[in-house]
């Protein structure tokens, strides 16, 4: 089922850069476009927001280890920012950067125990791992009133310089280009790594480990390195999600759900690439709740399923997988 | 060949470039507004896949039948009612999209359904923003209502549950050693919470107080236990499945509490028929069901019950009731707006919630200045033979509770 | 009680390890992750339950039913399955989530979301033995898991087949060197599994209940278990179940109920950190 050449055409580059200037302007000026409208705005918001979480777990993919335990680190950031801005009354300017910084902590910890094991062993490790922090959010009453969750959770933050200032909780057209601007700096991020000396070195350990311990790549390093800012993105982006859905309980934020989508946009768009995972959330998630969900209220679901299975089976790189192999 | 070979990858790339373009002609288009003049929109949100589908998928059932009642009956002042029904696939950021696109896309009147409060508070807040009125079907915990929402009306609280459940027990029960167990939700967690404060304030003690996680696939060791603090009374604040599990493992251990109580998920006939004969002699608490009504209220009642059975080829439970009373009280709010000869709008629905008072087989329905209902009450039932029998409060009870159970050994 | 909880741990726990050696083998052999496991289990339950209450056959006589329906999705899947190219881990990861969700939403459309059972009157009984009770059910557990096991580890100690198996297990290409046929040791894997997972499905329907997305839990127990034991290990995977289970028992009554789940997975932690091969394996050098 190979469909691909190893041979990049020189016009496919051209399209394909020209595809992604036009992607960008139009999600720049999606609000003029669609005149403020929320429900398509709220929509791409939340397809912004898993496109950084796909990143931010592609960060770690790309280094060869797959993790099936990233909640833990959304959970983590979410409680976190949930709670000093509900308790402490501080501003999410302040708790989202905390929520990531303890999310890499967390990181730090996962790391000490699961990193010394490889592809299964770890993916598994970090499955089990989830429970950690889950069954602890949950018990512990008096911090995070456990079960019953949280609501109310303050808004995006509003930023002042001087006299003028802008609101980013109060309007879903604010919150949108707030979390575009994290989702584009992500990127960038992603994007200088990858192509830089580091990128290289990635991709050494993912293809042969061995080998580049041989020439003198300290994978543990790499791989801790790649887990760390893996965890702490993934917390900012569990922290931004506390506050644009504003209700949150443990089995919400530590589920299966958001350690499986970041996985899955990054298979379909790409797990090597730079924007493959971006890409994924992009496209997909705005076409299940626009499409799918109105078309089969019902079944919507299975169509999603299928989608997958098709996607692993046909494009096993994903939408831009042969890209980057030249 | 190799032209062909190609063809795949670009395909797929324009299929991107495609749909953005698909998507700027639709947001071109919205300004075109489609008008069914001769139509009421109205939306409902439920969990219709994820983990709450069960109990989504019958709220929408109950919607569906108290909708196509009035469709059948000419309608809302000669216009027919149109339902835009949604899923929110159990998750709250969906759920804020389906409102977003009910209220902003589809410009609906008036929103209905949701179970949970973590998926009603998320559209409460969102159909609060563009001052359409939403009467959600089943949500209970305090909270939501706290908040000074004049178009969260909800037909459902969780004080229904525990004020017959601290009466029965401390009233009737009165156990000497009383087990609490609730569910890691937060519904369950706060049924527990008002439970442990109701009876604090009536004497009486809970010797033990654990949680669990719904799903558990063992419940064997929380039963020796159980069987080891000699516990007479259990209640347990977990779900159907739960409940299922738990029985079973008595039986199977052969430990025999005086009595076990499931306020939620056990007072239905699919719980009563995969349980058969060992789903005797458990309490749980009801709204509503077929034959447990408000009084004066037999006749509604049973129309309900032949609508629905005609509709879905089963009988209804009070998930359905809940759905069905939940649309009742939006038709006739907006029925009472236009026979004010005033237009049909959000802030005069809303202003007709306020006022309304409407007797349904499950509650008086009238809400109060939060926005809950002020009648809404359980009783307290108790399996007999198969049959769900009243056992409390006395003046509606038929029958006398069987306390304490007998033991499996005696049953079989 | 410490015998209930032992007894019921015991029999809940070999049980457990029955659901966990279809995956298990699965994994060992075609480095498949199987996520549809759970799902799978689920749906052979509701094939046994179908019959038992739509024809009335009895209990005993939809083990082969459940088995056959299992047998069939399972050669399907493998032939997805092995279309996979690598890194044939993680995509066989996606592939099983998107057909769990496939199947998930089928039983939903078929079965609709009520909780099903299937009631064998005579499994509710027990018997006394010196003093401590134990119920028929806990018997069948005990007595099928072990035997079901029992008969795997003959077929794979003490025959030809079973030494190819684990060949394929240890290293494929090696295996394939040797002349064995690897593919064909695929299949078999799968069709083992089926049948490890036909057994254990009616018999869900009976101690657990049937609802279709608790696939989701069985899977996380089988590749709980699976681990513990040591992946592709399949001598330790009996000791694992047990402890798991005797583990978790010991955390519910004395730390509370709320605390159970982390427990397995502090467990699975701790030996992964120091035993990364499993309970039983012999750590690399």
């Amino acid at each position: 089922m190979i469909f691909f050449t190893q041979k990049i055409n020189p016009s496919e580059i051209k399209v394909y850069r020209v595809g992604l200037v036009l992607g960008f302007f139009v999600l720049i000026v999606l609000p003029l476009m669609v005149q403020s409208n929320d429900y398509i705005l709220q929509v791409f918001t939340h397809a912004l927001l898993l496109a950084s979480l796909a990143l931010a777990w592609n960060f770690l993919g790309v280094s060869g280890s797959i993790s099936l335990g990233h909640a833990a680190f959304f959970g983590v950031g979410a409680y976190t920012s949930a709670l000093l801005s509900l308790d402490q009354a501080l501003s999410p300017w302040f708790t989202i950067p905390v929520a990531g910084l303890l999310a890499t902590g967390l990181g730090l910890i996962m790391g000490l125990i699961c990193l010394r094991l490889r592809g299964a062993y770890f993916a598994l490790a970090t499955l089990a791992f989830v429970e950690v922090p889950r069954v602890i959010t949950d018990n512990w009453d008096a911090l995070t009133r456990g079960s019953l969750g949280l609501v109310g959770i303050s808004g995006l933050p509003t930023l002042r310089l001087g006299d003028w200032y802008v609101d980013f909780g109060s309007s879903i057209t604010a919150s949108y280009y707030l979390v575009f601007v994290y989702s584009f700096a992500l990127l960038g991020l992603v994007a200088f790594v990858f192509r830089s000396n580091m990128g290289l070195a990635f991709q050494a350990i993912r293809e042969e480990e061995i080998a580049a311990e041989a020439v003198g790549i300290q994978t543990n390093r790499y791989r801790l390195f790649c887990l760390l800012i893996s965890a702490f993105f993934t917390g900012i982006s569990g922290a931004c999600y506390a506050h644009l859905v504003r209700y949150i309980e443990p089995s919400l934020v530590y589920g299966l759900h958001f350690s499986a989508i970041p996985m899955i946009f990054a298979v379909c768009g790409g797990r090597f690439t730079i924007l493959g995972p971006a890409l994924a959330a992009i496209v997909l998630y705005p076409v299940d709740q626009f499409i799918f969900h109105p078309l089969l209220p019902a079944g919507h679901e299975f169509l999603y399923g299928a989608i997958l299975v098709l996607a692993v089976l046909f494009i096993p790189d994903g939408f831009l997988g042969r890209r980057q192999n030249a | 060949m190799e032209k062909i070979k190609k063809y795949p990858k670009n395909l797929l790339f324009w299929l991107f470039i495609c749909l953005w373009i698909i998507l700027l002609l639709v947001t071109l288009l919205l300004p075109v507004e489609t008008c069914f003049a001769a139509v009421i929109k109205i939306g409902e949100i439920n969990p219709l896949s994820g983990r709450f589908a069960k109990q989504g998928i019958e709220i929408h059932q109950g919607i569906e039948v108290a909708v196509a009642e009035a469709n059948a009956a000419g309608g809302i002042g000669g216009m027919q009612i149109q339902v835009v029904s949604r899923d929110d696939q159990s998750r709250p950021d969906v759920a804020i999209s389906r409102a977003e696109e009910l209220c902003s896309w589809e410009k609906v009147l008036a929103i209905t359904g949701g179970y949970v409060d973590s998926l009603v508070g998320p559209i409460a807040a969102v159909t609060q923003k563009y001052k359409i009125p939403y009467v959600a079907s089943a949500s209970l915990q305090k909270e939501l209502t706290q908040h000074k929402n004049p178009y969260l009306f909800r037909v459902s609280k969780l004080q229904g549950f525990v004020e017959p459940l601290c009466g029965i027990l401390t009233e009737q029960l009165k156990p000497l050693r009383l087990a609490v167990l609730y569910a890691a939700t937060p519904g369950s967690t706060e049924l527990a919470g008002e439970l442990e404060k109701c009876l604090k304030k009536q004497g009486l003690k809970i010797r033990m107080l654990e949680k669990f996680r719904p799903g558990t696939p063992d419940f064997t060791p929380l039963i020796a236990k159980l069987a080891r603090m000699k516990i007479d009374v259990i209640v347990s604040g977990g779900f159907t499945p739960d409940h299922i599990l738990f029985v079973r493992q008595l039986k199977e251990n052969r430990v025999t509490p005086k009595a076990y109580i499931g306020p939620f998920g056990i007072a239905y006939e699919s719980f009563i028929q995969a349980l058969g004969k060992d789903a005797d002699y458990l309490y749980s608490t009801c709204a509503w069901n077929p034959g447990i009504t408000l009084p004066g209220t037999e006749e509604a009642s049973a129309s309900f019950v032949n609508h629905f059975e005609k509709r879905f080829n089963q009988p209804p439970n009070t998930t359905n009731m809940h759905g069905y009373t939940s649309a009742k009280a939006l038709i006739v709010a907006m029925q009472n707006v236009l026979n004010k000869q005033l237009p049909l709008n959000g802030e005069n629905i809303r202003h007709a919630l306020t006022l309304l008072d409407l007797v349904m087989p499950m509650e008086h329905l009238h809400f109060d200045a939060q926005g809950d209902p002020e009648d809404y009450r359980h009783v307290v039932v108790q399996i007999q033979k198969g049959k769900l029998v009243v056992v409390y409060p006395p003046d509606r009870a038929s029958g006398h509770a069987i306390y304490p159970m007998p033991s499996w050994e005696q049953r079989n | 009680m410490w015998t209930t909880i032992f007894i019921s741990g015991i029999s809940l726990g070999s049980f457990y390890v029955l659901v966990a050696l279809g995956f298990a083998l699965i994994f060992g052999v075609t480095r498949n992750f199987n996520l549809a496991h759970g799902d799978l289990l689920v749906l052979a339950g509701y094939s046994a339950y179908w019959l038992w209450k739509a024809w009335a056959f009895p209990f005993v006589f939809t083990f082969p039913f459940a088995i056959l329906v299992i047998l069939l999705v399972s050669l399907g899947l493998q032939r997805l399955f092995s279309r996979l190219r690598d890194p044939i881990e993680l995509n066989s990861i996606v592939l099983s989530f998107g057909v769990a969700i496939l199947i998930q939403n089928s039983m939903l459309f078929f079965f609709s979301g009520n909780y099903r059972l299937i009631r064998v009157p005579i499994l509710s009984q027990g018997i006394r033995i010196s003093g401590f009770y134990v119920s028929y059910s806990q018997l069948t557990l005990l007595l099928l898991s072990l035997v079901t096991i029992g008969t795997l580890y003959m077929l794979m100690y003490r025959t030809y087949l079973g030494k190819a198996l684990r060949a394929t297990i240890q290293d494929k290409d090696a295996a394939a060197l040797a002349g064995i046929n690897v593919a064909a040791m695929g299949t078999l894997s799968f069709c083992i599994g089926a049948v490890l997972i036909g057994l254990a499905g009616p018999l869900y329907g009976c101690i657990h209940y049937l609802y279709p997305s608790t696939g989701h839990e069985a899977t996380l127990l089988a590749i709980t278990i699976t681990i513990f034991a040591g992946v592709g290990r399949l001598n330790g995977i009996l000791l694992a179940g047990w402890i798991l289970g005797l583990a978790e028992s010991l955390t519910v009554v004395l730390c509370g109920a709320s605390w159970r789940e982390m427990v397995s997975a502090v467990l699975l932690l701790t030996l992964l950190a120091f035993r990364p091969h499993g309970l039983l394996g012999k750590g690399e050098g």
